[in-house]
C-alpha cells in the first residue's frame, strides 16, 4: 500500500503546497522590487486574518465579506509597513530596514492579541462537503479551492507581470532600479504597488488556510513568514514560477515526510533539505546569483 | 538587592551574550539569523557536563563555549561563502534543525537516584549546580556580569588589532578588502567562530542560572531579536548590542510601564529610531565624534 | 612588468574583453583609452582578480598570476583603485590606510599572531606619512564617508599607495575634478612614475592621457584597435573612427 499512500501524499501536499506558494509568490514580488526581506509579511497576512475573524465573530460576517475584509485589512497592513520600514531607508541601510520589518512584526502581532486575545478562534469554513473519492484517494473539497485559487492567482500575477504596463514596470524595477527610474518609471509608486499586491496575495494566502481549517491560531503570523520563506528559497528566489514551484515542493515534501516520520521531523526536513541546498549546492536552484561575484562586482567597479 | 532586580540584570547580562554574538557577525558583514542554535548547543552541553558528567561549573562552561564555537566554525566553512539573505536563510536553516533536533533528543541517566537528562520536547531541567553548590543568584549574577566583562574586553583589545580591523574592512565592503590583501574567507570563519562561542558561553550560563532549557527556549524570536539589538544599540562599538538589550529588556519589559503594549510602543519606536539612524545609537559616526572630542581634550591637557 | 596574452571576460552574450594582448615595460606610464564600454575596466578587473578570466593569462614580472586568488595579488605588487570612488566610508581616514599594512604583514611573511595583532611600530610613521603626503592629516580621524569629492580620490591614491605598490592601476581617476585639481593629479602620477613605479592609466581626458603616458593602447568592443606612442595614437584613423562612430 505504499505506492497509494505515497499518491494520497502527494495529492495532499500539493493542496497544502498551493497556500505556500502564495505566500512564496507575494515574498518573492516584495523581494524582487525591494531587494531585501520583509519580515512583517506573515504578521501582515495575521491582521488582515484576525480582522476578518473578528467581524465573523462579533457580526457573524458571511464568508465573502470575510474574504473582502482580509484582503483589504492585509493590503491596508502592508502599505503602513512599507511607508514605515522600506520607502523611508536607502540603499545603504537594508538591514535597518529589514530589523525594522522585524520590530513591526512584533507590533502587529501584539495588536492583533489585542483584537482577539484567544489562542485559537473560529474562523468560516471555505466548504463543508464530503471528501470527493477518485478510485482509492480522497480529495477535500475544500483543498480543491484551495488549488484552483492558487492556479487562479499565480496566472494573473503572471498574465499582470508579463502583459500590462503596471507589470513592466515592476519588472523593469527588479531588474534594473536605477534605469527603470531614469526611463521615467516612478519607482516609489511601482514599490508601493507591488508591496499592496503582495499582501493581497498573502491574505488570500491566510484567507484559504484558515477556511480549510475553520480556525485561526496566533501562530499563523510565524506560520506565514517562514513557511513563505522556506518555499520562496527553495523556489530558487526570482520569479513567480520558481514560487509556485517551492511552495509546491515544500508542501509535497512535508506530506510525505508527516506521514513516515512524523510532524516534527516534517519540519526538520523542510529545514533540512534548504540548508543542505544552500550549503553544497548553491549554484543549482538558486542560480548563480547566490555566489556569482560578477553580480557583486557589478557596475560599481 | 532585591529578587526581581538580579532576576532582570542577569537576563540582560545572559541575552547580551548573543547579542554580542550577532554583532560579531554582522561586523563580518553577515546577517545571522540563527546565533541561537550556538547558544541552544552552549546551553544543553554545559548542563550535560555538570549534571550527568558532574563536571565543574567552568569546565562545563568553557565546554559549551568551545562546542558552539566549534559547531559554527563547520556550518560557516561551508555557509560563509554565501551572501545577504542566502546566508541569513542557510543559518536560520541550521538553527532549526538544531531546535528541532532538541525536540527528539533524549539521554536520560539516573544520577544520585534520580532520572535526568535531556528529555526531547519537555526540554532538560533540574540543572542544579548552582543549587547544589549554594551559589546564590546575586553571586550568579557576578559571574554572568564577570563573564560580559571579560568577553567585552577581548572584543575591545581585538577592535584595536589588525584582526579587529580586518573585520570591519571585511564588512564595509568585502570586495575591497580582498582588493587590499585580506583573505575575506579566513576573517569570516574566524569570527563566526568566535560569534559561536560567545553565544555558547551565554547558552552555559543561562541553562545554569534559570536550571533548565528547552527547545523553545532558542527559537527564531531569540535569533531575530539578537540581531535587532546590535541595530537600535549601535554597531559602532561593542557596547551597542548592550545597549540594545538594556532598552528592550531593561526599561520596557522589565519595567511594566507599557504592559500589554510594550511592543506595539517599541516597534513603532525602532523602526523610527532606524529611519533617523539606520546603524543603531551608537554607530560609527557617533563614536568617531566622541574619539576626536577625546583627542580634543586630551589635546588641550598637554 | 605585465603582459597580458589573449586575455578574454565574456558576460554571456558579451565579450567585454576580447582576446587582449599587452606587454607594459617597467617604469612607464601606459595609458589605456576607449570609449564607454569598451573593456578598459574589465581588464582591471581582470588584472586584479575580482573577476575570473575566460580565457589567457596575466603574467606579472614574467610570473603567472591568472588564477591568484585577489587577496594576494596586493602582495605581489598590483594596487589599484576604482572608477566610482570605493572606500570604507564608516572607517576613519587613519583605517583605510591601515588597509595597506594587511599586505605589507603578508609580503613580509609575518607569522599569523604577529599579524592578528599587528601593533608594529613602523606602521604608525608609515601612515602618518601618507596622511601628510595626501594632504589630510587634520582629517585623520574624519569617516572617510564624510570627506568632499576630490579628498576622497586623494585618500583612495594615498590608500594604493600605501600598499607600495609596483604596478599602480588607476581607472579614471580624473573623472569629476577640475583643471586644477587635474593639474595635482598630473604631477602626482608624474611623482609616482619617477620613484619607479609602472602605471597603467585609463583615462577619458585626453588631454591629460596624451600628456604624460609614454604609450598607448586603444580598446574598442573588448579589442585592442591600436597601440603606440601619443603622437601615433593622435593620428590614427581607426581610433578616430572608434570615437566619433562609424556614422560619422
Ligand atoms: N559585472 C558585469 N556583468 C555583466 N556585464 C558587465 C559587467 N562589467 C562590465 N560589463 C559589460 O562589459 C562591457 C565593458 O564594460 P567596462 O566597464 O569594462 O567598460 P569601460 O571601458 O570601463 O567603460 P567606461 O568608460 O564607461 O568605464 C560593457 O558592455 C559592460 O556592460
Ligand atoms: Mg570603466
Amino acid at each position: 500500500m505504499v505506492a497509494l499512500d505515497l499518491a494520497q501524499n502527494t495529492l495532499d501536499g500539493l493542496m497544502v503546497g498551493s497556500s505556500y506558494a502564495l505566500l512564496a509568490i507575494g515574498f518573492t514580488l516584495i523581494f524582487g522590487v525591494m531587494r531585501r526581506l520583509n519580515l512583517a509579511y506573515g504578521p501582515t497576512i495575521m491582521a488582515g486574518v484576525y480582522l476578518g475573524t473578528a467581524a465573523f465573530i462579533s457580526l457573524g460576517a458571511p464568508i465573502l465579506v470575510v474574504l473582502a475584509i482580509v484582503i483589504l485589512g492585509a493590503s491596508l497592513v502592508g502599505l503602513y509597513v512599507e511607508r514605515l520600514c522600506f520607502r523611508p531607508f536607502g540603499e545603504g541601510a537594508r538591514t535597518a530596514s529589514m530589523v525594522a520589518s522585524f520590530a513591526l512584526w512584533m507590533q502587529i502581532e501584539e495588536a492583533a492579541m489585542h483584537l482577539l486575545p484567544r489562542h485559537m478562534n473560529p474562523f468560516p469554513a471555505l466548504v463543508a462537503s464530503a471528501p470527493l473519492e477518485i478510485g482509492p484517494l480522497m480529495l477535500r473539497a475544500d483543498h480543491l479551492v484551495m488549488l484552483a485559487a492558487t492556479l487562479l492567482i499565480a496566472g494573473a500575477a503572471t498574465y499582470l507581470l508579463a502583459r500590462t504596463k503596471l507589470g513592466l514596470a515592476i519588472r523593469a524595477v527588479i531588474d534594473q532600479p536605477r534605469a527603470a527610474a531614469i526611463v521615467g518609471i516612478d519607482v516609489e509608486r511601482v514599490m508601493m504597488l507591488t508591496f499592496v499586491l503582495a499582501s493581497a496575495i498573502g491574505g488570500i494566502a491566510g484567507f484559504l488556510i484558515a477556511a480549510t481549517d475553520a480556525q485561526v491560531t496566533a501562530m499563523i503570523g510565524m506560520w506565514a513568514t517562514t513557511k513563505g520563506l522556506v518555499a520562496m528559497m527553495l523556489g530558487g528566489l526570482g520569479s513567480v514560477k520558481g514560487a509556485i514551484a517551492g511552495g509546491l515542493l515544500l508542501g509535497v515534501l512535508e506530506a510525505h515526510a508527516q506521514w513516515f516520520l512524523g510532524p516534527q521531523v516534517r519540519d526538520m526536513v523542510a529545514w533540512g533539505l534548504l540548508f543542505v541546498l544552500l550549503a553544497f549546492w548553491p549554484g543549482g536552484l538558486m542560480g548563480a546569483k547566490a555566489l556569482d561575484r560578477t553580480m557583486a562586482v557589478g557596475r560599481r567597479v | 538587592m532585591d529578587g526581581f532586580l538580579i532576576t532582570v540584570l542577569s537576563n540582560i547580562g545572559m541575552i547580551s551574550f548573543v547579542a554580542l554574538s550577532a554583532y560579531i557577525l554582522l561586523l563580518s558583514g553577515q546577517i545571522s539569523f540563527g546565533q541561537q542554535a550556538y547558544f541552544g548547543i552552549g546551553a544543553y552541553v554545559a548542563g550535560i557536563a555538570t549534571v550527568m558528567w558532574s563536571w565543574p561549573l567552568a569546565a562545563a562552561l568553557v565546554l559549551g563555549a568551545f562546542v558552539a564555537g566549534a559547531a559554527a566554525g563547520l556550518v560557516g566553512l561551508v555557509t560563509l561563502r554565501l551572501s545577504g539573505i542566502y546566508f541569513a536563510m542557510a543559518t536560520l536553516a541550521f538553527a532549526e534543525i538544531m531546535r528541532i533536533a532538541a525536540e527528539l533528543f533524549v539521554y536520560r541517566r539516573e544520577i544520585g537516584g534520580i532520572e535526568t537528562g535531556p528529555d526531547g520536547i519537555d526540554g532538560f531541567r533540574d540543572i542544579r549546580y548552582l543549587f547544589a553548590n549554594d551559589i546564590s543568584p546575586f553571586q550568579s549574577c557576578l559571574i554572568v556580569y564577570a563573564l560580559l566583562v571579560a568577553v567585552l574586553a577581548t572584543l575591545f583589545i581585538v577592535e584595536r588589532t589588525r584582526g579587529g580591523r580586518m573585520l570591519r574592512q571585511v564588512g564595509e565592503d568585502p570586495l575591497l578588502a580582498e582588493v587590499n590583501g585580506i583573505d575575506v574567507m579566513r576573517v569570516r570563519i574566524a569570527a563566526a567562530l568566535s560569534a559561536g562561542a560567545v553565544a555558547g558561553l551565554g547558552g552555559g550560563l543561562y541553562a545554569h542560572l534559570l536550571t533548565y532549557v528547552e527547545p523553545r527556549s532558542f527559537d527564531i524570536m531569540l535569533g531575530v531579536h539578537a540581531l535587532a539589538y546590535g541595530l537600535i544599540g549601535g554597531l559602532g562599538t561593542a557596547l551597542g548590542p548592550l545597549l540594545g538589550v538594556l532598552i528592550d529588556i531593561g526599561l520596557l519589559e522589565s519595567t511594566r510601564v507599557f504592559r500589554g503594549y510594550r511592543m506595539i510602543v517599541f516597534g513603532g519606536l525602532v523602526a523610527v529610531l532606524l529611519i533617523v539612524r539606520p546603524r543603531g545609537l551608537l554607530d560609527e559616526v557617533a563614536i568617531s565624534r566622541i574619539r576626536q572630542a577625546l583627542r580634543r581634550w586630551r589635546h588641550a591637557g598637554d | 612588468m605585465l603582459e597580458l596574452q589573449g586575455l578574454s571576460k565574456h558576460f554571456g552574450g558579451v565579450r567585454a574583453v576580447d582576446s587582449l594582448d599587452l606587454r607594459i615595460t617597467p617604469g612607464q606610464i601606459f595609458g589605456l583609452i576607449g570609449p564607454n564600454g569598451s573593456g578598459k575596466s574589465t581588464t582591471v578587473n581582470l588584472i586584479t582578480g575580482l573577476l575570473p578570466v575566460t580565457r589567457g593569462s596575466i603574467k606579472l614580472a614574467g610570473e603567472e598570476i591568472t588564477n591568484l586568488p585577489t587577496h594576494v595579488r596586493l602582495s605581489t605588487g598590483i594596487a589599484r583603485t576604482f572608477q566610482n570612488i570605493r572606500l570604507f566610508g564608516q572607517l576613519t581616514v587613519w583605517q583605510n590606510l591601515w588597509v595597506a599594512e594587511n599586505a605589507r604583514a603578508q609580503r613580509e611573511r609575518a607569522s599569523f599572531l604577529s599579524r592578528w595583532l599587528g601593533g608594529e611600530r613602523g606602521a604608525r610613521t608609515r601612515i602618518t606619512r601618507a596622511l601628510e603626503f595626501s594632504g589630510l592629516a587634520d582629517k585623520a580621524d574624519e569617516l572617510a564617508a564624510n570627506l568632499a569629492f576630490g579628498e576622497q580620490r586623494r585618500l583612495e591614491l594615498a590608500r594604493a599607495m600605501a600598499a607600495e605598490p609596483k604596478l599602480l592601476l588607476l581607472d579614471e581617476p580624473a573623472a569629476g575634478m577640475n583643471p586644477e585639481e587635474i593639474g595635482a593629479l598630473d604631477d602626482r602620477i608624474r611623482q609616482i612614475r619617477d620613484s619607479g613605479i609602472t602605471v597603467l592609466l585609463i583615462e577619458h581626458h585626453m588631454e591629460l592621457i596624451m600628456a604624460i603616458a609614454d604609450r598607448i593602447a586603444v580598446l574598442n568592443f573588448g579589442q585592442k584597435i591600436a597601440e603606440g606612442t601619443p603622437a601615433e595614437i593622435q593620428s590614427n584613423p581607426a581610433v578616430r573612427e572608434a570615437y566619433l562612430g562609424t556614422a560619422a
